[in-house]
């Protein structure tokens, strides 16, 4: 488990960005199938991610990237290392 | 009309990304009617049909279902790729390939364009949803896009009709194949990559530049991909998978460096032929709707709501619509009944026939107003925003939202419910998926609990909704609950362990496209009305057959003895009762109701006589033929010559032996919910058959239903005699 990050040098998660906030993708740390999946869908590194909102109940996020929306959970989004925008 | 002598028709693929506009696009060349629905994964298999091109040759036009990539994560992903590379033995690669993009999504829909242009085939892009791009203020530049990519590019609107001219036009055409690749290989993968082409088999069927997608195909496998395990040889697949697995040593990341190449490819061409206007204003409105729809309060209680809605409505509008069929249907049934001579060709129109067919008639308007509900709520994009919502208690018992669409299916029918799986990643929460759809309560059940809520729930107003509203609402509630045990239970012994990806593409709201909601309408009216017409006529006619003979019987002949006696004695209401009885007493000795009687002992506990042992028999032929089922036994079984309403019937029927009310309102909520959990669907069987490609669970999905569909309604049906509800 990744702690809370505290300043703007930590590197976050993409599931520890606040519903509107954007960011740029740094890596994603899948297991290579999924990675591969998820770049795919566009999830690449540089690419700006903005996370729209979580469901409801907490879990999954929806988030915006090159004009597409998708929803995906925290336990991926969890690997997803981002830098601010 | 006189064609040229035909060569073979021209074979043309429709491909792209989940949710383009494909089967729009196909129902609007060929005419037929493929489902269409505001979200990803809805066709699953390949259709065909066929369309006229300017020419006058014919093409024949294949549906495939939707894909994001060559690299295949889901069976339907896996179909398209196998025909693509030619590793389909019975469908070889199309001459032409329809490839459809959603102009207003260019950037993720041109990834999997570029892999297919790669593959060197003939191949038009087609920019659909232009209507939606104008209404954006999107401008895109066709012939950049046409010169960078090398391929011919036309702009359309499938729901509108737009730019099919020309389009069909091209594909009369000889298209050349584009010859440019958007990617490179380091060089050392490249040098694996030949290493590996040259295991891959000469196959007629797999073009030249297709085999090297073979051989990264090879590489990339996990051991899950059955066309490749068929057509390369065990060796040179374990070659390749130690290759692969010495790549992730020395170079990891190798597996998706060429996406990265693809889309650098991607932005530069988007930005020299697209010219968006400034601000994101085509997000305002979904994001205004999605705020309300997504809340999180308003969000799940406008889900229950609305599904309440549906069933509430279910009955409400359909109401006076069915009144006028079985007013109809009476009408007609006496009517024939006095013109026709007394004998057993009238009792065979009157209480075979009418009374059979004509019931389950009264059930179309019900049928339609569930289609209307269902097509309106997935065309405008709302069905995925429940998925989502849902997907956190789908997690719960180990599934994911993926699942929540075929199991939203399956309250139409299981069988296209189980089909739309295919688009699970996962092999456990497929199987998973599978094993409980069938819990989901189908069109047609509505049949019989309609009847039964009918007969037995009285219609009393509680706060905002009525009881059969409830009672109905429960019903659907039980067997999802039902689901939820079930999954829980399989995910924690036989199909545990996998948690899947989960992403889910969230479209835009679109105004739902009314044609396709009325022919999705139409469709399953007509469905249902067909099989009306020819499954339950056959059932009603042999069950006429059955259950009036062979005539006589002992009891019949003392009860007629009877009836002579007071016959001469003149009292009219012993003669109505004497009736009544030989009738009862003639279907008892009849094939039919010996047959009854036969399994009577078994469904006793659960409060169903003989009569409705016969129902649960037929019922394996379809669900809905209870409901005829019950109007011949019953017509034919009392001595009325005219066609009662069934719920009368149901509500007043006579136990013979007791004298006393056959069925009292626990009888019908025991009954329903024998209904709600039973696996009397033989199709459904041979389906489940088909997707797992095994007997071991069908089989046990058999005995995993019936089992639990007795239980609760012997707990349902002895706790409520318990607890004084029995009278
Ligand atoms: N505005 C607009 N909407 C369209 C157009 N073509 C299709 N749609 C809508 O897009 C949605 C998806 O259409 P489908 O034809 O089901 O898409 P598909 O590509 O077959 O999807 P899958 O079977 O899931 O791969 C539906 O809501 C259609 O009504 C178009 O030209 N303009
Ligand atoms: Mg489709």
């Amino acid at each position: 488990m990744k702690t809370r990050a505290r300043g703007h040098h930590t590197a976050r998660t993409l599931d520890q960005l606040a519903a509107g906030e954007r960011a740029v993708i740094a890596s994603v740390d899948c297991p290579p199938a999924i990675a591969r999946r998820l770049m795919e869908l566009g999830l690449l590194p540089g690419t700006e991610v903005q996370v729209i909102r979580r469901a409801p109940l907490g879990d999954p996020l929806e988030i915006a990237l090159r004009g597409v929306h998708l929803s995906l959970r925290t336990s991926e989004a969890r690997h997803i290392d981002v830098t601010p925008a | 009309m006189s064609r040229p002598p035909e060569a073979a028709p021209r074979r043309i693929a429709i491909l792209g990304n989940p949710n383009a506009g494909k089967s729009t696009l196909f129902n609007a060349l060929t005419g037929l009617r493929q489902k269409v629905a505001n979200y990803p994964g809805v066709t699953v298999e390949k259709k065909t049909g066929s369309c006229d091109l300017p020419d006058g040759r014919r093409a024949e036009i294949i549906d495939l279902p939707g894909s994001y990539s060559l690299q295949p994560a889901s069976p339907d992903e896996m179909v398209v790729r196998d025909v693509l590379l030619g590793l389909q033995v019975d469908t070889p690669p199309p001459d032409l390939i329809v490839f459809v993009v959603d102009a207003t999504n260019l950037e993720r829909h041109l990834y999997l364009a570029l892999q297919v242009i790669e593959l060197g085939r003939p191949i038009i892009l087609t920019l659909n949803m232009m209507d939606a791009a104008d209404a954006q203020g999107l401008r895109i530049d066709a012939a950049v896009l046409e010169r960078q990519l090398g391929v011919p590019v036309i702009g359309i609107s499938a729901v509108r009709g737009t730019g099919l001219d020309r389009l069909r036009d091209l594909m009369a055409r000889d298209v050349e194949p584009s010859t440019r690749h958007f990617r490179e290989w380091p060089s050392h993968l490249q040098r694996v990559i030949d290493r590996l082409e040259q295991r891959v088999p000469r196959l007629p069927s797999v073009p030249d530049r297709a085999r090297r997608d073979v051989a990264v195909a090879m590489l990339l496998d996990q051991g899950e991909d059955d066309a490749l395990a068929k057509h390369v040889s065990a060796e040179a697949l374990a070659d390749a998978h130690l290759l692969a697995r010495r790549l992730d040593e020395f170079s990891p990341g190798w597996r998706s460096g060429d996406v990265a190449g693809r889309y650098e490819a991607i932005t530069a061409l988007v930005a020299e032929a697209v010219n968006a206007p400034a601000g994101d204003h085509k997000d305002a409105r979904r994001a205004a709707i999605d705020r309300v729809l997504t809340h999180r309060i308003f969000g799940p209680v406008i889900f229950v709501v609305l599904m309440g809605a549906v069933f509430q409505s279910v009955f409400a509008w359909a109401q006076p619509l069915m009144d006028l069929i079985d007013w109809g249907m009476r009408a007609v049934g006496n009517g024939i009944g006095h013109a026709m001579p007394e004998g057993p060709l009238r009792s065979l129109v009157v209480d075979g026939i009418i009374a059979g067919v004509g019931t389950t008639l009264t059930f179309v308007p019900q049928i339609a107003i569930l289609f209307l509900f269902l097509s309106v709520l997935e065309d405008s994009g709302y069905m995925a925003r429940a998925a989502f919502i849902m997907d956190r208690v789908m997690s719960r018992v180990g599934l994911s939202g993926r699942s929540f669409i075929p199991l939203l299916s399956s309250f139409a029918c299981a069988i296209p419910g189980i089909m739309a799986t295919r688009s699970i990643d996962s092999r456990r929460d497929r199987f998973t998926t599978i094993m409980i759809a069938p819990f989901m309560s189908c069109s047609a059940r509505l049949p019989v609990y309609a009847l039964l809520i009918g007969a037995f729930v009285p219609n009393r107003w509680v706060g905002f909704v009525t009881l059969p509203g409830i009672t109905l609402f429960a019903m659907y509630f039980l067997g999802i609950l039902a689901a939820v045990v079930v999954a829980w239970a399989l995910k924690r012994t036989v199909l545990a362990g996998g948690l899947p990806l989960y992403v889910m593409e969230l479209p835009p709201y679109r105004m739902p496209a009314w044609r396709s909601v009325f022919i999705t309408v139409r469709e399953r009216s007509l469905l249902f009305t067909r099989n009306a017409g020819t499954v339950i006529l056959a059932i009603t006619v042999v069950l006429w057959f059955l259950a009036s003979y062979p005539k006589g019987g002992e009891a019949v002949r003392a009860l007629e003895a009877e009836r002579t006696q007071v016959a001469a004695a003149g009292d009219t209401t012993r003669l109505r009762a004497l009736d009544n009885q030989i009738a009862s007493a003639a279907l008892a000795h009849s094939f039919a109701g010996r047959t009854g009687r036969l399994i009577e002992p078994a469904i006793e506990p659960l409060g169903f006589d003989w009569r409705i042992g016969i129902g649960l028999i037929t019922s394996l032929a379809a669900r809905e033929v209870m409901v005829s089922t019950m109007a011949t036994v019953f017509n034919l079984g009392s001595g009325e010559s005219d066609v009662q309403p069934l719920r009368k019937i149901l509500r007043e029927a006579v136990d013979t032996r007791t004298g006393k009310l056959a069925y009292t309102p626990l009888t019908g909520i025991s009954l329903m919910v024998f209904y709600v959990l039973a696996c009397q669907c033989m199709s459904t069987l041979a389906v489940v058959r088909r997707e797992t490609n095994s007997w071991r669970w069908p089989i046990a999905m058999l005995v995993m239903m019936n089992a639990m569909a007795w239980l609760a309604s012997f707990t349902v049906y002895q706790g409520g005699r318990l607890l004084g509800y029995g009278a």
